[in-house]
């Protein structure tokens, strides 16, 4: 007991005196600069793509994948059809989907929490139908993806203003950057430190732009996961312990992931490997 | 010396229906390594409980505490002992990370 009420009273001890001092800008403006002076010859707006544009074979791959018909098109729009299907478009926060994605993840002062674009979907469901709605895969990776392509070409623009919003993003990048698991890593060790190398057979991918197709079509999965779907393998990777999807934590940390990527453009060609 | 004699045959006599007692496959170190299991098992499960408070737990330290509270039902206390003192270092790392985790940031 008292160990854990060391280790709480520390982390609120510390992001309580960092958050005073947020300056996002400044802190995007670092992160993208790294990846400048990572990847000098990679255009910023080809993040979008991530890994496919630090590697040229990749690349070729990725591109034939979406000339044919790309794995994920069915899916997504089923998501259109669910979308209207469960009458979501009644929902104030999403009857202009593309604005909803636009406008995901942001502070809610009056709730004092992070609002991503998958916890209005869950929302707006559970308001509609009566039910719940899950948070990894399924009807929500389907609907969220959708959202998200009716916003493809506009830029990822997270806003980061009141205290709160400040509080949760300090939150969020000291989760980002903290070292977990049995291997003792961060996400920002593999995604920001080493982009672009190898970890066996795969290219670590950049953590700029890694928001820009989510949710994401993984081979692996064989479908479509969100995000949060997404944290969970990173950390069982690292030999760390899940958090549940859509936590408190991963919500804080998207706002953060999100902000690092303003700029970027949204994107449709949601394949990854 | 009678009395004697009766005495030294009456402690041996109740020993032997002592010894009775027991299995012959009765572990009589059994004692001390069950008290060092009871005691790290406990530790280990606050540990793991303040990390996963912390959200910092370890990936496998849940399921190490499961098994080696397995092997400790079947008979095998050395190999329990032995696994739940590696998921309490795993859940002890896993609170140094977490002690630290709240000052994470860049390197650049």
């Amino acid at each position: 007991m008292k160990k854990l009420l060391t280790v709480v009273v520390g982390l609120g001890l510390v992001i309580g005196t960092a958050s005073a001092g947020t300056d996002v800008g400044a802190d995007i403006k670092a992160f993208q600069s790294h990846f400048k002076k990572q990847n000098p010859s990679v255009d910023f707006a080809d993040y979008t793509i991530g890994v496919y544009a630090l590697d040229e074979g990749s690349r070729e791959q990725f591109e034939e994948i979406l000339d044919g018909i790309p794995p994920y098109e069915e899916a997504v729009e089923r998501g259109g059809e669910e979308f209207e299907k469960f009458g979501l478009g009644k929902c104030a926060a999403l009857k202009d989907p593309a604005a909803a994605r636009l406008a995901h993840p942001y502070y809610d002062d009056a709730a004092g929490t992070v609002v991503t674009l998958e916890g209005t979907i869950r929302k707006c469901y559970t308001e509609q139908t009566g039910k719940k709605m899950g948070t990894m895969k399924g009807k929500i990776a389907r609907i969220s993806s959708w959202i998200s392509d009716q916003a493809a070409g506009e830029k990822i623009n997270v806003k980061v203003e009141s205290d709160g919003a400040k509080a949760a993003y300090e939150r969020g990048k000291a989760t980002f950057y903290a070292k977990r698991g049995q291997f003792n890593m961060s996400c920002a060790d593999c995604h920001v430190y080493n982009s672009g190398k190898k970890a066996r057979a795969d290219i670590l991918s950049p953590a700029l732009g890694h928001t820009s197709h989510v949710p994401m079509y993984r081979a692996k999965w064989g479908g479509i996961g969100t995000l949060h779907r997404r944290y969970g393998g990173c950390y069982k990777n690292m030999r760390a312990k899940p958090l549940m999807a859509q936590s408190s934590e991963y919500r804080d940390m998207e706002l953060f992931h999100q902000a690092m990527s303003n700029g970027i453009e949204i994107s449709a060609d949601r394949y990854r490997k | 010396m009678k009395k004697i004699l009766l005495t030294i045959l009456t402690v041996f006599a109740l020993s032997t229906q002592a010894f009775d007692f027991l299995p012959s496959s009765y572990n009589w170190n059994s004692g001390s390594s069950g008290d060092a299991f009871a005691a790290t098992l406990s530790a280990a499960e606050a540990d793991y409980a303040s990390a996963l408070a912390a959200s910092m737990a370890w990936r496998d330290t849940g399921a190490m505490i499961k098994e080696a509270k397995k092997l400790h039902k079947s008979g095998k206390v050395d190999a329990a002992t032995a696994l739940v003192k590696k998921a309490h270092t795993q859940a002890e790392n896993a609170l140094a990370q977490a002690a630290v985790a709240g000052s994470a940031g860049p390197l650049f």
